[in-house]
C-alpha cells in the first residue's frame, strides 16, 4: 500500500510542477518501461530517445491520468508502446520497406546483447504461452497481429493469453495488497 | 457488454494493453466501476504485468536521465514563453532531426523526380509529335516534287518548239468535243490533252488511232480525267482519230463512232 500511496504522492507533486517527483517515477519505471521500448526496437539509440519522449509525454499528459482506472504504470506504458509504435511506423515509412515489417526486421538485425531474454514468471511458462506474452506485452503487438504472427486463430490466441495469465498469476501467488484490500472490503 | 463478455473476450487484457476502441474503453470503465470483483480482476491483472515488467526491466543507460533534465528544463522555460511542444519537437535530439532531414530530403526528391518524371514525358511527346509531322511534311514534299516534276516535263513537252498543237474538233456524233493533239515528229511523241471531251458513260471509252495508208493503227485507250496523255506515236500517218469504243478500247476501229479526226 506504502507503494501506491508514494505513487500517488509523487504523481500529486508531479501535477504541481515538480520535476523531482518525475525524476523519482522515472528512477522507478524506466528499467520496466526501457524493457518494453528496446525488445519493440532492437535500437539502443532509438529505445534511448524513445524513453525520454516517453517522459516527456507523461510529464505533460500526467494532469489526464486517473489512479482510479487503473495503476500509474499501466498508464504510462500504454504511452511508451504508443510512442514506440509511432515511430517505427514513421521510420518503416521513411525507409519505404513495405515488405519487411517491423517485425521482420527485429527478427533480421539481432542486436547485441539479446534482449529477447525474457525473466520472471514469464520463463516457467511454456513455449507456445511464452510467446504470446512476449508479443503482446514486450514487443507491442495487438491481439490481432500477434495471433497472425503466431499463426493461429484469434480465439486461441486469447486462450493462450488467458492460460498464460492465469499461470503467471500462480507464479507470483497472491498479491499483499490486493489480499489486504480484500480484507478490508469483505473482512 | 456483460462480465462473461468481458471475461471469455480477453477484453480485460486488451483494456489493459491499450488496445480497446475508444467506445469499448469508457463502456468497460463504467463496468469496472461498478463491479468491484471485476475491478479486482483487472487490478490483479494490471499487478502481475507490472511484475512481469519489473521482472523484465533493463536498465536504461545513464545519459538518458541526464537529458530528460535538460530537456524538462528547458521545456520549463519555454513554457513560461509559451508552446513547450515545438520546443519539444526540436530538441528531442539526432534522432527527430535526422528524422525530419531525412524526410525533406526524400519529400523534395520525389517532388523532383515527379516533376522531371513529366516534364520528361511531356518532351517524348513533343518530339513523337514532331516527328510525325516531319514524316508527313517529308512525304508531302516527294509527292509534290514529283507532281512539280510531271508538271515541268508535261510542260517542256507541249512547248517544245518542234511540237505542232493540232485541234480536234468533234463532229455531229460529239458536237461538244474538243481535244488537243500535241504531235512532235522529231521526237516522234504524241501527247492528247482531252479535258475537253464530252464525258462517256461507264461501258464506253474514246481510243485514238493513226491512219496509215487507209488502215487505222491503234494508238491507244484516252484514259478518263486525265490532263495530258501521252500516246503512242505511229509513222507515216495522215491523219490521226477518235472513236468511242466500248470499255477496254477494241483491237479495230468501230468507224461509225468517230467523233473528231484531223489531218497531219
Amino acid at each position: 500500500m506504502a507503494t501506491a500511496l508514494t505513487d500517488i504522492q509523487l504523481i500529486d507533486a508531479l501535477r504541481n510542477g515538480d520535476k523531482s517527483a518525475l525524476y523519482q517515477l522515472y528512477d522507478r519505471y524506466s528499467g520496466a518501461l526501457y524493457g518494453v521500448i528496446i525488445r519493440m526496437c532492437r535500437d539502443e539509440a532509438l529505445a534511448k530517445d524513445l524513453l525520454q519522449e516517453s517522459f516527456i509525454k507523461i510529464w505533460q499528459k500526467i494532469a489526464s491520468y486517473d489512479a482510479d482506472k487503473g495503476k500509474f504504470y499501466t498508464w504510462s506504458y500504454r504511452i511508451t508502446k504508443n510512442t514506440t509504435l509511432n515511430a517505427l511506423r514513421k521510420s518503416r515509412n521513411l525507409i519505404q520497406n513495405e515488405d519487411l515489417s517491423v517485425y521482420d526486421n527485429k527478427s533480421i538485425e539481432e542486436p547485441k546483447p539479446d534482449y529477447t531474454q525474457l525473466n520472471g514468471a514469464i520463463k516457467n511458462l511454456e513455449p507456445h504461452h511464452q510467446k504470446a506474452i512476449d508479443l503482446v506485452y514486450f514487443q507491442g503487438l495487438t491481439h490481432k497481429e500477434a495471433h497472425l504472427e503466431m499463426a493461429v486463430p484469434l480465439g486461441t490466441f486469447k486462450s493462450y493469453i488467458k492460460q498464460a495469465l492465469k499461470k503467471i498469476r500462480e507464479g507470483y501467488g497472491p498479491d499483499v495488497v490486493l489480499l489486504l484490500i480484500f480484507m478490508l472490503q469483505y473482512g | 457488454m456483460d462480465r462473461k463478455k468481458i471475461i471469455e473476450d480477453g477484453l480485460l487484457e486488451r483494456y489493459l494493453l491499450g488496445e480497446l476502441p475508444e467506445n469499448l474503453c469508457s463502456e468497460l470503465e463504467q463496468l469496472l466501476q461498478n463491479d468491484s470483483s471485476l475491478k479486482e480482476m483487472y487490478s490483479q491483472m494490471e499487478s502481475d504485468f507490472e511484475q512481469l515488467a519489473m521482472d523484465n526491466a533493463i536498465p536504461p543507460p545513464s545519459d538518458v536521465k541526464t537529458s530528460l533534465k535538460e530537456q524538462i528544463n528547458r521545456m520549463s522555460k519555454g513554457e513560461q514563453q509559451g508552446d513547450p511542444k515545438i520546443r519539444s519537437m526540436v530538441t528531442s535530439k539526432n534522432y527527430s532531426k535526422n528524422f525530419l532531414v531525412a524526410a525533406s530530403l526524400a519529400a523534395l526528391l520525389a517532388v523532383s523526380s515527379f516533376w522531371l518524371y513529366s516534364r520528361w514525358q511531356q518532351a517524348e511527346a513533343s518530339l513523337k509529335l514532331v516527328q510525325q509531322q516531319t514524316t508527313s511534311l517529308q512525304e508531302r514534299v516527294v509527292i509534290l516534287e514529283s507532281s512539280v516534276e510531271e508538271s515541268e516535263n508535261s510542260f517542256r513537252k507541249i512547248n517544245n518548239p518542234n511540237v505542232i498543237p493540232l485541234l480536234l474538233k468533234g463532229n455531229e456524233i460529239s458536237p461538244q468535243s474538243k481535244a488537243i493533239a500535241f504531235v512532235n515528229h522529231a521526237e516522234k511523241e504524241v501527247i492528247l490533252n482531252p479535258q475537253g471531251l464530252s464525258p462517256l458513260d461507264q461501258d464506253h471509252d474514246y481510243q485514238m488511232w493513226a491512219d496509215v495508208d487507209g488502215e487505222m493503227i491503234n494508238m491507244g485507250i484516252i484514259p478518263k480525267n486525265n490532263m495530258l496523255v501521252a500516246l503512242k506515236y505511229i509513222d507515216d500517218a495522215a491523219s490521226i482519230n477518235i472513236t468511242i469504243e466500248p470499255l477496254g478500247g477494241s483491237e479495230h476501229p468501230t468507224v461509225e463512232r468517230l467523233i473528231s479526226s484531223v489531218v497531219l
